[in-house]
């Protein structure tokens, strides 16, 4: 079913037109792309690969909830290379320089975590100057831009690893494809390894947006890769600067070692105006332990593709995911759980909460491949209707090829609980605050899942300030 | 402080209470008491506001004013407080929030100033004390995981911190093992004074032996048929409610 629509999109007028325009768009500054980060036959294989598929459209099943017309109108090259290539500076990674606009000031962003060390990146490239690296038992953090540059007097920057597997496996499915466009475009890569050691590393990833729409994109672009045994805990945040549009599309690879744990925070608080794409893949092997939180309250049109291959044996993932629509937003969800392996428990919970005319879609699909024996599988997603005007669409799939396994899966669509709503009422709360306080408590199964409290205390602040209401303030 | 004329109530279409009178003065304890599917809930609901309830026609008056035409919040706020019969778990909100937020609107809607959070919960756990609760139950989502008697005892906890001039307890006793009713009786009397009125909707005698009501009513298919003192629910206790459902047929 994916292949036919996929040669319906491409057959497409308007998609072939667009994938002209990317071709174009890539030609024109493919010279100031650094090769250090993508090799330029990878980038040129990329390009081809993503152009002749053609961008994604809703008459994909997989896509129908996204809201796809920003990419009519998006400038795709990069705002760095195509100021470069404007200046005339092209050929090495030293040819993507400072953004063009002001940093934001370090008080504007985030405070930091205590004992996290911090790596900001302004328009998916690396920014010392607001980053607070700190030497870690274990770890190597590194922007590959700069590796290749050699900066002096950072520990391990001498030797870029490679992750353990072939990247090109990425844009492979078809929901991942989006992936190519940052391997074609991505200016820099966070590329993070993590060695065994006694304590878990702890990171935090900053990327800010700050270029506007009109003058190209932004590529994040991050490559994990745990060694068996060893432990991360990583704090992966997205943020715009000013209430200009975005266009960002994120890239995250993450390569889970046997027996390793991972705990991973992702919260995506793009910009008001923001178009957001994001692919994550990750892969685990045998008894390797993943942690996925991400929480979703940014951008206008935001779509995020997740998919997790259980590859080793007694692997175990926990796929746990907010999102929050309002007034015109729309954050589309796509997860892919693939159990491979024997004996692997994955778990999903998501909880969604459409107001205003938002849309706020989860599309979950659990597949469980022949070999695959002994799989436990939960999923449970929950959408919350709060508008007149809203949409949520809450869709589990599952796919299974072996008998042996415990799969559950439930899933709902509703608006609040009347009755819960008339309790409160009862005690004297007004409709407003009633609202608002279930609203809290719906996100409440995905939100306890975090278990930094200085990193749930500033979430639950961003749900407050995002729920606009101050009353909540005083639960925190 | 509540007095009900002549009212009908339909619920989905069909006619629930019809042409229910009823005067509960300052000070007192009435009883309500009627066979299954008499209209005692719908009594409790439509005078705490909840959703669903088609008034046809009567009134209701709480204090002088006309309490059908007050938001359920606004009852609230007024001090009128309804036990419920099957309180609902609400996982996520957390129950010492529900209680200050409950206390502030009241206290807003009088134009006080917002409660001492540390002074309130001193009290809250007073009280706690009062309804043999554990201290944990307070950071617990509101219900969440409660028992039957547990769910109960919360219910009183609230109206003894919330303070109304008028508490409608629904069932109450339903579902209550004979400590827990003794735990729950203990704390509805320490509420009773002269200027708080109390309506106890019950199925059982059981629990006016605990909380003497001042006045017993007996309401079958949506009408008062019947109302006495203490000795009614005695007499129905022994006789039956067939004694009176005959009389009303």
């Amino acid at each position: 079913m994916t292949k036919s629509s996929e040669a319906i999109s491409g057959a497409e007028p308007r998609n072939a037109a667009l994938s002209k325009r990317l071709l174009d768009e890539y030609a024109a500054v493919r010279e100031s792309l650094p090769g250090e980060v993508v090799s330029p036959a990878r980038r040129q294989e990329a390009i081809q690969a993503i152009s002749a598929r053609g961008l994604p459209t809703t008459r994909e099943e997989n896509w129908r909830y996204t809201n796809l017309r920003p990419l009519e109108r998006a400038r795709f090259a990069p705002a760095a290379a195509s100021a470069a290539v404007e200046a005339g500076a092209l050929g090495t990674a030293a040819a993507i320089g400072a953004p063009a606009l002001p940093l934001p000031s370090p008080s504007d962003l985030p405070p930091r975590l205590a004992g996290f060390a911090r790596y900001a990146f302004v328009d998916g490239t690396f920014a010392p100057e607001l980053s607070s690296p700190e030497e870690q038992a274990g770890l190597t953090v590194q922007s590959l831009r700069r590796a290749a540059q050699g900066t002096p007097g950072r520990p391990g920057s001498a030797t870029v690893f490679q992750l353990s597997r072939a990247l090109p496996a990425l844009g492979n499915l078809s929901e991942a494809r989006l992936a190519l466009l940052n391997e074609a475009f991505a200016t820099d890569t966070a590329a993070i390894h993590v060695g065994g050691a006694a304590e878990p590393a702890r990171v935090e990833l900053l990327f800010i947006a700050l270029a506007g729409a009109d003058s190209g994109a932004s590529y994040p672009r991050v490559q994990l890769g745990l060694e068996p045994g060893s432990r991360l805990v990583l704090v992966e945040r997205h943020i715009g600067a000013g209430a200009g549009s975005h266009f960002v599309n994120t890239s995250v690879d993450v390569d889970v070692g046997r027996g390793a744990h991972l705990t991973h925070y992702r919260l995506q608080q793009a910009g008001a105006r923001a178009t957001w794409l994001d692919t994550l893949s990750a892969v685990l092997a045998a008894d390797a332990r993943y942690g996925l939180l991400a929480i979703n309250t940014g951008a206008l049109s935001a779509r995020s593709t997740t998919h997790i291959q259980m590859a080793g044996s007694g692997a175990e993932l926990a796929l746990s995911v907010a999102a929050l629509g309002d007034r015109q937003q729309v954050q589309d969800n796509f997860a892919l759980v693939e159990h491979i392996a024997p004996r692997a428990r994955t778990e999903q919970t998501f909880r969604g909460i459409a107001s205003g005319r938002a849309r706020v879609a989860f599309n979950g699909k659990i597949a469980v491949r022949e070999a695959a024996a002994g799989t436990d599988s939960r999923q449970s997603l929950r959408g919350l209707l709060a508008g007149p005007e809203a949409e949520i669409d809450v869709r589990p799939q599952l796919e299974i090829y072996t008998d042996d396994v415990r799969c559950s899966h439930g899933a709902t669509a509703g608006k609040l609980d009347e009755s819960m709503l008339f309790y409160l009422l009862s005690r004297g709360l007004s409709p407003e605050v009633a609202q608002r306080l279930l609203k809290w408590a719906f996100l409440e199964d995905v939100v306890s899942k975090i278990e930094l409290p200085e990193l749930r205390r500033q979430i639950e602040h961003d749900l407050a300030a995002q729920m606009a209401d101050a009353s909540l303030k005083e639960l925190l | 402080m509540l007095k009900i004329e002549n009212l009908h109530v339909k619920v989905d279409g069909k006619e629930i209470l019809k042409g229910l009178t009823l005067t509960v003065p300052t000070g007192e304890v009435h009883a309500v008491m009627g066979p299954n599917g008499s209209g005692k809930s719908t009594l409790a609901n439509v005078l705490a506001g909840r959703p669903g309830y088609e008034i046809t026609s009567g009134t209701v008056t709480f204090q002088g004013r006309d309490l059908l035409a007050l938001a359920p919040e606004e009852r609230a706020r007024e001090g009128v407080f309804l036990g419920f019969q099957y309180p609902v778990e609400i996982p996520g909100v957390n129950n010492v929030y529900l209680l200050k937020a409950a206390v502030n609107a009241a206290r807003k809607h009088r134009g006080l100033e917002e409660v001492d959070a540390f002074e309130f919960l001193t009290l809250v756990k007073e009280k706690m004390r009062l309804m043999r609760m554990e201290d944990s139950m307070l950071s617990r989502g509101v219900n969440e995981g409660f028992s039957g008697g547990e769910k109960k005892r919360n219910e009183i906890l609230q109206m003894l911190v919330l303070e109304p001039r008028l508490a409608i307890l629904d069932e109450t006793d339903s579902g209550l093992d004979i400590d827990a009713l003794k735990i729950v009786a203990h704390g509805v009397n320490t509420l009773r004074s002269p200027e708080r009125s109390l309506v106890l909707v019950t199925h059982y005698q059981r629990l006016l032996d605990y909380i003497v009501p001042d006045h017993v009513h007996v309401l079958v298919k949506g009408r008062i048929v019947r109302s006495g003192d203490k000795s009614l629910a005695l007499e129905l206790e022994r006789r039956g409610y067939d004694w009176v459902t005959g009389e009303a047929a």
